[in-house]
């Protein structure tokens, strides 16, 4: 026992150090003629890889080494779909070959049949089956004695003496193996599927295909497939296609076939299906005849050539990845440097600064073109490294139809091209800065809207855009065009806000001016309800207190009875005003001097120079300044407007009243301003200070209808009046009227 | 009050015409006399009322030597304080109505010299009534005074063009409506 453990721990570690095994000549024939092919197809691959256990293992291997799970990888289909075919056929031309001599002498090929034959009648077996997947089958069926081939291969002698004792003694492989190598190939392939990371599925189908009573297992599935492989097994033997020529067969294939719920007569049927086909799947995978050497070292190059030309194309992919990883670094830090900028000249800086770092060139000029604007702006960076902003008049460009011509709605080719005619405007302007060229660009587009350029001129005279060069600019300019544009695009959001913020103010002068007129339209109503029903209890207490009048005797009594009398007639008095003002009498226009109305207005209000309280001055072109309007209404309003300044100031020693009348030709319109430099007004009474009945000073001085009237009255004869008003600041009031047009000749 | 009628008088207290005066007169069913020396008839106020009475003829259109007024006034303070005004005066005979439509029978049966008439009314405005009175050829002689609280001063022009005799806003001056009725009636 000590021998033997020791022998078999021997082979364990030889076949631990079995990396791949080599494949027989004819196999490697094929498969190196059908590599080197012109055109490899997947199809022709995966027809040898199929039809061979070794090729079959060593690609399982390669999926499992590119990282895909070992449970996905259950057929050499998975395999092809998993990894691409390049690296696939670069890994089959490594492929070793078995010395020709030991293939001879172990007769593998009889080994390699058997193989296929399984892998065949275990798909064959499946797909009758329909439980378990054809392809899974084949592949399981294929790599079931993988043991035994690493065996042969690695201790070819040892295993000759297998074969000889199993010959001699008329036992089995299993057991001759058993009993010189003390190790079998079941167990031996399952340690090699297991070093190699093949799914258990596939372990214990190599492992167990010779055990008729199979172990308990968590997943049915794998106990059919196991099923499925021994059956394959035993199947193809009764054909003809075990490894042992003179093996003597224990016929279990019924009793096999069975345990799947199939006859032995179908299981016969299939071996004999397998048997009629099997040299449609052999002989394409090689293993119907064996090439010569001459054939084997022409095809051995030519594997060599290919091996060589798919590393070089595998190298450049590589370098061409390094660089995609270099631009897409460089494009990043461009993005970053574009998000932070806040203009349109700080992005085209950006990207000039970017260019110069990236490229290494000096002279490069960015710009944009504003068509609403009629102007191109860049930033361009001179041959002598220094940066300068410019901003041109389209119209001062000769070629500038062809920037424009961009704008045409037909897609901008993106690629940059040689500049010297279109961006010939450049060199115009910039001609000493620019240097000679030759020069790139590169359009800057948005969706198929071309919106500037990029120009740069190359490193050396003659030279060319370097191809990766070319990419970058591309790539660059795509970057540059969306920074651009959301800049801008911030730009009109800021400029819209603004246009909002006019309108709001707009709208919130109108809504004033609407509140206002409603006011007064409502105190109208009002006013015109009130005076019908306050006039009658107004006449009869006014009609009473006479009568009481003329009969009192007592003089004190009589003039009490007089107060109430008089007190009606002021309080009917003041409806008949708001009556008036609610509803005031039609303008009756005529052409009118303002400044005449002005005159007369503070003649009524002056007073002598040395008068105490508030002087009264007058400000008035000698000439006319004429002003249709009703005469009357807009004195009066002129005289509530002087005599509430008056007033204003009649608190402080010596307040100024100023009228001032000035034509604004400009406007095609007259002012008159009533300046006061009393006390002001604060905002709140400022707004309210049109307000009928809203009084400023103290209460109960007089009714505030004075203003209301006038600022009724000025709009009336289709003038405008406005107040400007600050605590401290005294009041400013001014009337607007539309200056009278000059009488035509 | 008027204690002698001539013959057109008589005919037009009585709504008769002069000649029917005369007929009655002449046939002694009218009992008067001659101015002396003339043959102008006289007929004393007592043979009048007599007449009248005998006839049928309603007594109310009989001078009572007051002048009539019709006050006309949805607000029965107003009319109350109109009525006690014009009374307390002496030289009215005083009528009063509250609606355009009582006004306007009242305006038929009364006769009265001057109408005072509140501008603003339930049923209609004044200026319908001064127009039904003006296009009532017996009223000719009716004075029409409007009184209001209501009246803007650019519609007051087309009040007197209405044929309006008189306007006064209220509250008034009770003295100023006494002149303003007195001149019309030139009394």
């Amino acid at each position: 026992m000590g021998a033997s453990g020791f022998q078999r721990r021997k082979i364990e570690v030889l076949l631990d150090e079995v990396d791949s095994l080599p494949t027989l000549p004819g196999v490697a024939y094929r498969l190196l003629s059908t590599l080197s092919a012109p055109r490899l197809t997947r199809r022709d691959l995966q027809l040898i890889i199929e039809a061979d256990a070794v090729l079959s293992a060593r690609a399982v291997r390669l999926a499992l080494d590119l990282g895909s799970p070992p449970d996905s990888v259950t057929s050499i289909d998975a395999v092809l779909a998993a990894v691409p075919l390049e690296a696939v056929a670069a890994d089959l031309l490594g492929i070793d070959v078995v010395d020709p001599q030991i293939a001879a002498d172990l007769d593998l090929a009889r080994l390699w049949r058997h193989a296929l034959a399984t892998g065949m009648a275990a798909q064959a077996i499946a797909t009758r089956l329909g439980t378990t997947s054809p392809p899974q089958a084949l592949l399981a069926g294929m790599l079931h004695d993988i043991g035994q081939a690493a065996l042969a291969i690695t201790l070819p002698r040892a295993y000759r003496q297998v074969l000889d004792h199993a010959a001699l003694a008329g036992t089995d492989l299993v057991e001759a193996e058993r009993k010189i190598l003390h190790v079998d190939h079941a167990t031996i392939g399952k340690r090699l599927a297991g070093r190699w990371g093949f799914s258990e599925t596939l372990q214990n189908a190599i492992w167990l295909h010779h055990q008729a009573e199979v172990p308990a297992t968590d997943a049915p599935a794998d106990a059919v497939l196991l099923q499925v492989v021994r059956l394959a097994d035993l199947v193809v033997r009764q054909e003809g296609f075990g490894y042992l020529a003179s093996e003597q067969l224990r016929d279990g294939t019924a009793e096999g076939a069975e345990r799947l719920g199939l006859s032995g007569a179908a299981a016969e049927q299939i071996g004999r299906q397998i048997a009629s086909a099997f040299v449609l799947n052999a002989e394409p995978a090689g293993l119907q005849a064996a090439p010569t050497p001459e054939q084997m070292q022409a095809v051995l190059s030519g594997a060599r050539v290919q091996l060589g030309r798919l590393y070089r194309s595998q190298y450049q992919q590589a370098l061409k990845a390094r660089a995609d990883a270099g631009q897409s670094d460089l494009l990043v830090r461009l993005s970053g440097r574009l998000a932070a900028c806040r203009s349109a000249k700080d992005v085209l800086a950006g990207v000039v600064a970017h260019v110069r770092e990236a490229l290494g060139v000096k002279t490069v000029a960015v710009y944009l073109v504003s068509r609403e604007g009629g102007y191109v702006e860049g930033i361009l960076g001179a041959a002598d490294a220094t940066t300068e902003h410019f901003i041109h008049s389209l119209a001062k460009i000769e070629s500038a139809e062809s920037l424009l011509s961009g704008f045409l709605p037909a897609p901008v080719s993106s690629m940059p091209g040689r500049a010297e005619g279109a961006e010939a405007w450049l060199c115009e302007f910039h001609g000493a800065k620019f240097g000679a060229g030759p020069f790139y660009t590169v359009p800057l587009t948005a969706g198929k809207t071309r919106i500037g350029g990029l120009v740069l001129a190359a490193k050396s005279a003659q030279g060319s855009l370097p191809p990766q060069d070319a990419a970058q600019l591309t790539a660059l300019a795509s970057v540059a065009a969306v920074a651009i544009k959301r800049v801008q695009a911030e730009a009109d959001l800021v400029a819209l806000s603004e246009e909002f913020a006019e309108v709001n103010r707009d709208l919130h002068a109108a809504e004033h001016e609407r509140v206002q007129r409603r006011n007064v339209a409502a105190l109208g109503e009002m006013a015109a309800g009130a005076a019908h029903e306050i006039n009658n209890p107004l006449a009869i207490i006014s009609g009473r207190a006479q009568q009481l009048a003329a009969d009192e005797k007592v003089p004190a009594r009589q003039e009490m009875l007089k107060t109430i009398v008089q007190q009606a007639s002021r309080v009917s008095d003041i409806l008949a005003d708001l009556r008036q003002f609610a509803h005031p009498p039609a303008p009756q226009f005529a052409e009118v001097d303002a400044a005449a109305v002005a005159r007369e207005i503070v003649a009524e209000f002056q007073r002598g120079p040395n008068a105490k309280g508030p002087q009264l001055r007058l400000e008035a072109p000698d000439a006319p300044a004429r002003i249709r309007v009703d005469r009357g209404q807009v004195s009066s309003a002129l005289r509530e407007i002087v005599k509430n300044a008056l007033e204003a100031c009649s608190n402080s020693a010596a307040g100024n009243v100023t009228v001032a009348v000035q034509p604004i030709s400009a406007e095609g319109s007259v002012r008159i301003a009533v300046i006061d430099d009393g006390p002001g007004m604060d905002p709140q009474v400022r707004a309210r200070a049109f307000d009928p009945f809203f009084c400023g000073r103290e209460a109960g001085r007089r009714r505030g209808l004075g203003l209301s009237k006038a600022y009724r009255a000025v709009v009336a004869s289709g003038g405008q009046m406005t107040l400007e008003s600050a605590p401290g600041h005294g009041t400013t009031v001014r009337l607007t009227f539309h200056a009278a047009q000059a009488a035509k000749n | 009050m008027k204690e002698v009628y001539s013959t057109g008088e008589a005919a037009k207290i009585c709504r008769v015409s002069q000649q029917t005066v005369i007929r009655c007169f002449d046939a002694g069913k009218l009992q008067g006399f001659y101015v002396p020396g003339s043959r102008f008839r006289r007929i004393p106020r007592d043979a009048l009322v007599k007449f009248m009475k005998e006839n049928g003829i309603p007594i109310s259109n009989l001078d009572t030597g007051k002048k009539k007024i019709l006050v006309v006034d949805d607000e029965p303070g107003i009319v109350e304080m109109l009525v006690d005004t014009l009374q307390r005066d002496g030289r009215f005979e005083v009528k009063t109505a509250s609606c355009g439509y009582d006004a306007g029978i009242l305006t038929q049966q009364f006769h009265p010299d001057a109408i005072v008439l509140d501008y603003m009314l339930q049923d209609i405005n004044a200026d319908v009534v001064t127009k039904a009175i003006k296009s009532n050829p017996s009223l000719e002689d009716t004075r029409i005074i409007i009184i209001s609280g209501m009246i803007e001063n650019d519609k007051v022009q087309s009040l007197y063009d209405l044929g309006v005799h008189a306007y006064l806003r209220k509250p008034f001056q009770i003295d100023e409506l006494i002149n303003k009725i007195s001149e019309l009636l030139h009394i």
